[in-house]
């Protein structure tokens, strides 16, 4: 019988469990070692019992297309990454000091704004800033934090460094498949996760609950909490009932909620109206209150930003946070941690070629077919280019696109991210994968222990966004000293 | 507890309890058919008749045999009252407030409804049908389990009961209307003969038979079925059982408005029911009334309830 591993090649980027095709890394040692006790037919019968325990949990996102939308089964892929717990420790305290410095430089914008006096970052950056809004200035959300739950995107280069890709800010997803992924895996290989010590991750809505408590704008026994989502047509519907659910909070919509003449939110329930003290907000700032914002947004609730600036209802994340979910400010994050910090960046940035600077945009011009370039504002991966898999014509078109609107647009280097064994047609094939780790922040800050790794499922493709064609893994954060 | 997330649950208890009700119909009727002569005036027509569907039946098809009859109620997704569609509504509704409810209840629906999708085709054939029906009646009998002794006896779990018990009584009050056929005047010599088993049948269908034999304890007859379907308070699925519980439930919510003295109301007209000696027509007359009356009830939980926030 032929081996699972035959012609498993590691060459062209780091892989995160193999040195070679018959060599694994010490993390995967033990992996390895039962993979191999498994027959052919056994990784099939995983993979349908993983798709069958998918169906019957019901874990689906929703893609948008033509013909309305559908809701998808998540694609899972049974085989684990892991992560050693020594390079995890500093990865999380890289991501902490990330998230202290981005929230300083929040609060700075729209305060002082000493960090753009200081000639650190340009103003015209943060003014063309689509998530700049000045209806926050002059805010002070509680303990000066703007961004309370931040999913920050990793990957490793093949020097098998792992950089910050972006962080987003405004509201990331994902938690509730990194927390399903486990609850799968369990149900897959019972065996093996009873002899390798991982990280536990399942604390995270008790996290989320506390942190978001936290922010209640007025001592009271038990703030009221509420998950506040666009519907169930949205994306992330499913992961939005999920932490509502794990937290005990309610659910609700927009047309749930009402501000009253005493600028307090309220929502309708059979018993009357009751007061709402933390909304965990799922909706952009764009439709959060279309007597600020959109006006014919009907997601949201008119009035909203009135009770938040009166300082009776707290929001997570605070509107304007998405000031720093830009891929522009992005570039500036290692110089907002020496400057608010004192501290060097323990993660390293992308290099990062801002087309707003003209000799950036110069060299971002002459390397498109080498660059990876994308958009200053767009999430799931929409709106970019990848050179080196780009057609001479796709590069042409993107060459104007970005010299009509530069601002809009920065360049980085494609880098070669690392690969996983993935579970192909009944053989292990290296995918491209990332890693999204999620950090809370409120009184306290938290990381989970590991984070959601997408996977590129097709063939050398780097793109590992749910929406077009990606996957995802259990992520297992291992300690090998207490093993 | 949030307006429409309390419309919601009411919804998904109805459509669930109507899943229950339509797979245990069918089911019993087929059991019965296989006894009965074909020439008695109960056939498959009949099921149809019980629902309020004749029309919507003949405009999908004619001839009402077992094939069409058994597709129409179980598998057809055009007609709304199918099997397949009240699972689906349910689905819908417990997957807008599964934060609402343990794990297990969205799961349960969740397999239930795949379980049923792709057994659809399956149905023509009469013993994987009688598979197919006892798979979704265990699923049924586990979802209502787990709701019981998993979930507070709070708001939530209070609207579900509520929607359980109107649809309930509904349902029981339809099948009282097949009951009426024995009680005609004109029906055939071949009919007479089946009653006690056409009786029996119309107690199983609301799983009653041996409730019945051990509350009556003498041979089965028809004022005694009426008496005990209608007017029992201890049996799950009497009308009179359902109004005590629907009274509870309404008595226990916020708002309740004028809703509690409607409902004694209610259960004073169906008290004064005298079950001896019922003509057809009076039978008739009688679940007419009803009828409308837990229409009017529902009405009213929906304006003091939900109705100012979405529609369902």
């Amino acid at each position: 019988m032929k081996s699972i591993w035959e012609n498993y090649k590691t060459d062209a980027a780091y892989d995160e469990l193999m040195y070679s095709e018959s060599q694994p890394r010490p993390v995967s040692h033990r992996l390895c070692q039962y993979l191999n006790t498994l027959k052919k037919t056994d990784f099939d019968q995983r993979k349908m019992a993983a798709e069958l325990a998918i169906m019957e949990m019901g874990i689906t996102f929703t893609v948008y297309s033509d013909e309305g939308n559908i809701d998808r089964a998540w694609p899972f892929d049974i085989i684990p990454r892991i992560i050693d717990i020594k390079e995890w420790q500093k990865i999380e305290q890289g991501l902490k000091q990330r998230l202290t410095a981005l929230n300083c430089f929040i609060s700075d914008v729209y305060a002082n704004q000493e960090f753009i006096k200081a000639g650190k970052i340009p103003s015209e950056t943060i003014n063309s800033s689509k998530n700049f809004r000045p209806e926050c200035v002059g805010m002070k959300p509680k303990h000066s934090v703007w961004a309370n739950i931040c999913g920050s995107d990793l990957v490793r280069d093949k020097d098998g460094v792992m950089y910050v890709l972006e962080d987003n800010l405004r509201v990331p997803s994902g938690v509730s498949y990194m927390l399903e992924n486990r609850v799968i895996t369990k149900r897959v290989f019972p065996e093996l996760l009873q002899d390798i010590n991982i990280l536990p991750i399942d604390d995270y809505p008790t996290q989320l609950q506390d942190m978001l408590s936290s922010l209640a704008p007025h001592p009271v026994g038990k703030p009221q909490i509420v998950v506040l989502t666009p519907g169930i047509y949205n994306s992330a519907y499913f992961e939005h009932a999920y932490l509502a659910q794990q937290m005990g909070a309610q659910l609700v919509e927009g047309s749930d909620l009402v501000v009253k003449e005493d600028d307090c939110v309220y929502m309708k329930t059979i018993e009357g109206l009751e007061k709402i003290d933390v909304i965990y907000r799922r909706i952009d700032d764009d439709f959060l209150d279309p007597e600020v914002f959109r006006a014919d947004s009907t997601l949201g609730v008119r009035g909203l930003m009135r009770a938040w600036k009166a300082g009776n209802v707290a929001l997570a994340n605070a509107p304007g946070a998405g000031v720093a979910d830009d891929k522009v400010v992005y570039a500036y994050v290692p110089e907002m941690i020496r400057y608010f910090l004192n501290e060097e960046p323990i993660l390293p940035n992308v290099p990062t070629y801002l087309c707003s600077i003209s000799e950036d945009m110069e060299y971002v011009l002459d390397n498109l077919a080498k660059l990876v370039v994308k958009p200053a504002n767009e999430s799931g991966g929409y709106g970019m280019l990848v050179g080196p898999h780009a057609t001479a014509k796709e590069v042409a078109a993107f060459r104007k696109i970005i010299q009509e609107n530069p601002r809009n647009y920065i360049g980085q280097p494609t880098l070669a991210i690392s690969t996983a064994p993935t579970l192909c047609k009944g053989k292990l094939e290296p995918r491209h994968i990332d890693l999204r780790p999620f950090i809370l922040q409120g009184e306290n800050t938290f990381v989970t222990a590991g984070g959601l790794t997408r996977v590129a499922l097709k063939k050398g493709s780097l793109v590992v966004n749910s929406s077009q064609g990606g996957g995802s893994k259990d992520t297992w954060i291992i300690n090998m000293e207490e093993n | 507890m949030l307006s429409r997330s309390a419309e919601r649950l009411y919804w998904l208890a109805r459509y669930m309890e109507r899943t229950e009700n339509t797979a245990k119909l069918v089911s019993v009727h087929m059991n019965l058919l296989m006894d009965l002569p074909k020439d008695v005036e109960m056939g498959w027509q009949q099921l149809i008749s019980i629902n309020g569907q004749s029309s919507s039946f003949s405009d999908h098809t004619k001839l009402a045999n077992e094939r069409n009859v058994t597709r129409f109620l179980l598998a057809d997704t055009s007609h709304s009252g199918s099997l397949i569609s009240s699972l689906n509504a349910a689905r819908e509704n417990i997957r807008t407030t599964r934060e609402l409810l343990p794990d297990e209840a969205w799961q349960q629906v969740n397999e239930m409804y795949l379980f049923a999708k792709s057994n659809l085709d399956s149905l023509t054939n009469r013993s994987s049908r009688v598979q197919f029906l006892n798979e979704i009646l265990k699923g049924c009998q586990g979802y209502n389990g787990l709701l019981s002794s998993y979930m507070s006896h709070h708001h939530p779990y209070r609207f579900i009961r509520l929607g359980k018990n109107i649809e309930r009584a509904d349902m029981t009050s339809r099948i009282l209307d097949l009951a009426s056929l024995l009680l005609s005047e004109s029906r055939s010599a071949n009919l007479r003969q089946y009653e006690t088993l056409l009786w029996m049948n119309i107690l199983s269908s609301l799983n009653a038979l041996l409730m019945y034999r051990q509350h009556v304890r003498s041979r089965i007859d028809g004022d005694d079925v009426l008496n005990f379907l209608l007017l029992d308070k201890k049996l799950p699925r009497s009308i009179g059982c359902c109004l005590i519980e629907i009274y509870d439930c309404i008595n226990e919510l916020p708002n309740h408005d004028s809703l509690p003295s409607k409902t004694a109301e209610l259960q004073a007209y169906v008290d004064a029911i005298d079950t001896h000696q019922t003509t057809q027509l009076q039978l008739r007359m009688i679940l007419d009334e009803l009828q409308n009356q837990l229409n009017e009830l529902h009405q009213q939980i929906v304006s003091n309830w939900f109705l100012k926030i979405t529609p369902q």
